[in-house]
């Protein structure tokens, strides 16, 4: 176990360390981020809809495109330098590389939120202060489970042709759910009601991180395996 | 009583495109397999 | 007889049982009294809908057993009914906005079964998809299976939400489209109707099989 972890760190430090040095994605993702809800913001007609009722949607479409950003720059860095051989000559367990790709992606991702959530706030005025814990653990729930799914596909996909528009199509029906959990609980959040009322969407978001970071790391093994 | 709505064409339509999937996929399935 | 000839030969069974099933929900089925003539639709509907999502588990049990046991039958198997999974779905994603129109008022509904139906579909889309964009047949096999299994892990989750989501929003309902309890003749004629489509289900994945097994040999596999 222990083990793991380390083969696991060793390979997100490497992926981190290289998207840091280079800094383009990240910086790229956080000024994606920023044009999105300002589009948003443009397309919406504030007598006609109140905010409140718009806000989780636009948080969570946000969020998702993050997602993506950072699950499509990931395997990017693999296919230039053809550093996916390299790592598959080394001992390193299928599994901790997995974990590894999981660990990278998610500490990106994690970046993108942190500039992106308070951004929303200012943009949209939204009201988080007292209930900022709960729509973390929120954010941080959903994200695992897109991002736990989003790295096993990136391995599926990276020897195909157009594999950045496979990934989104492979994707699309496995972020449905856990958004579904996500933008509910977030409105119940905004519209400061009792979390009791969304406890079924956060068993849902719950079970889907379980069932799919199990799987998916898993899973990995066969996706790399010749 | 209230009147049967009158919907037959739904109905209609709906039976002719369910055949027409099933139909035109044997046919494609047909076609493929005779390619030789 | 080849397995390409039987499964042609059930597929021709099939599709004149079924032609028997639209003579007797058309002019043997009475009208249900609140929906009208267009409630017959759901003697398609339905059965299609339940073959659309069997068909995907047995993707994923398929796709299960091919990875630890690697034998290429499976995995043929797999394929075909990815394929004629799609297809079923899409006779649900025909029919139901059909249906919903004159039911409900609109085409499309975000009712439970559609919008399961339809992410099922973009499931199958991405599965077959994939398979044709892996160029090594025996990667494009395991890859597949992965996503099959991931395919068949999701349905359940599909379910929940979808129901989460509507039992939290009822839909203004009018008219109850879900009959459960079908009475004598009516369900008869839905028994008959999901009888004819197991058969085309059997039919196409032989056919779809032998066609997998046509293609190896013609590429020298």
């Amino acid at each position: 176990m222990a083990e793991l972890l380390r083969q696991a760190w060793a390979v997100a430090r490497k992926d981190l360390l290289l998207e840091f040095r280079t800094r383009t994605a990240i910086v790229s993702a956080v000024v994606f981020t920023a044009l999105v809800l300002t589009v948003f913001n443009f397309g919406r007609d504030p007598t006609a809809v109140s905010t409140l009722d718009l806000a989780p949607t636009i948080l969570w479409v946000t969020f998702t495109f993050a997602a993506m950003l950072a699950l499509n720059r990931a395997f990017q860095l693999e296919l230039e330098n053809q550093a996916l051989e390299g790592l598959l000559v080394s001992p390193l367990s299928r599994t901790s590389l997995y974990w590894g790709k999981l660990l990278a992606n998610l500490a990106f991702v994690a970046v993108v939120e942190s500039v992106g959530l308070p951004l929303f706030v200012l943009f949209f005025n939204v009201p988080v202060g007292r209930v900022l814990l709960p729509l973390v653990a929120v954010i941080a729930l959903a994200t695992v489970g897109f991002v736990a799914v989003g790295t096993l596909f990136s391995a599926l996909v990276i020897r195909t042709r157009f594999a950045e528009l496979l990934l989104v199509v492979l994707l699309l029906p496995f972020l449905v759910p856990p958004l579904i959990g996500a933008v509910q609980v977030t409105a119940r959040l905004f519209g400061d009601r009792p979390l009791s009322e969304a406890v079924g969407y956060l068993k849902l978001l719950a079970a889907y991180d379980i069932v799919f970071v199990s799987l998916a790391s898993f899973l990995f093994r066969f996706t790399v395996d010749e | 009583m209230p009147e049967v709505p009158q919907n037959a064409g739904y109905l209609v339509a709906a039976y002719i495109v369910t055949a027409v999937i099933l139909l035109g996929y044997t046919f494609s399935l047909y076609r493929r397999s005779s390619k030789g | 007889m080849s397995l390409l000839h039987r499964g042609r030969w059930i597929t021709l069974l099939g599709l004149a049982l079924l032609a028997g099933v639209y003579v007797r929900a058309l002019a043997f089925t009475p009208v249900e009294r609140l929906q009208g003539p267009a409630q017959k639709i759901y003697y398609l509907h339905v059965p299609a809908a339940i073959w659309a999502e069997t068909a995907m588990v047995l993707v994923g049990l398929g796709s299960i057993f091919y990875l630890f046991l690697k034998d290429r039958r499976l995995d043929r198997f797999a394929a075909a009914s990815a394929e004629v999974g799609t297809v079923f779905a899409a006779i649900v994603l025909t029919t139901g906005p059909i249906w919903g129109k004159p039911i409900w008022g609109t085409w499309w509904t975000w009712d439970a079964r559609l919008t399961s139906t339809l992410l099922l579909f973009f499931l199958y889309i991405g599965y077959l998809l994939l398979r044709g964009a892996v160029r090594d047949p025996a990667l494009g096999a395991r890859y597949a299976a992965v996503l099959g299994i991931c395919g068949m892990c999701l349905v359940p989750f599909i379910h929940l939400s979808v129901y989460l989501f509507r039992t939290l929003h009822p839909q203004p309902i009018i008219l109850k489209p879900s009959a459960p309890s079908l009475p004598g003749s009516m369900l008869a004629t839905w028994l008959f109707s999901l009888g004819v489509f197991t058969l085309l289900y059997v039919g196409f994945v032989i056919q779809r099989y032998a066609l997998s097994l046509l293609w190896e040999e013609r590429n020298g596999a």
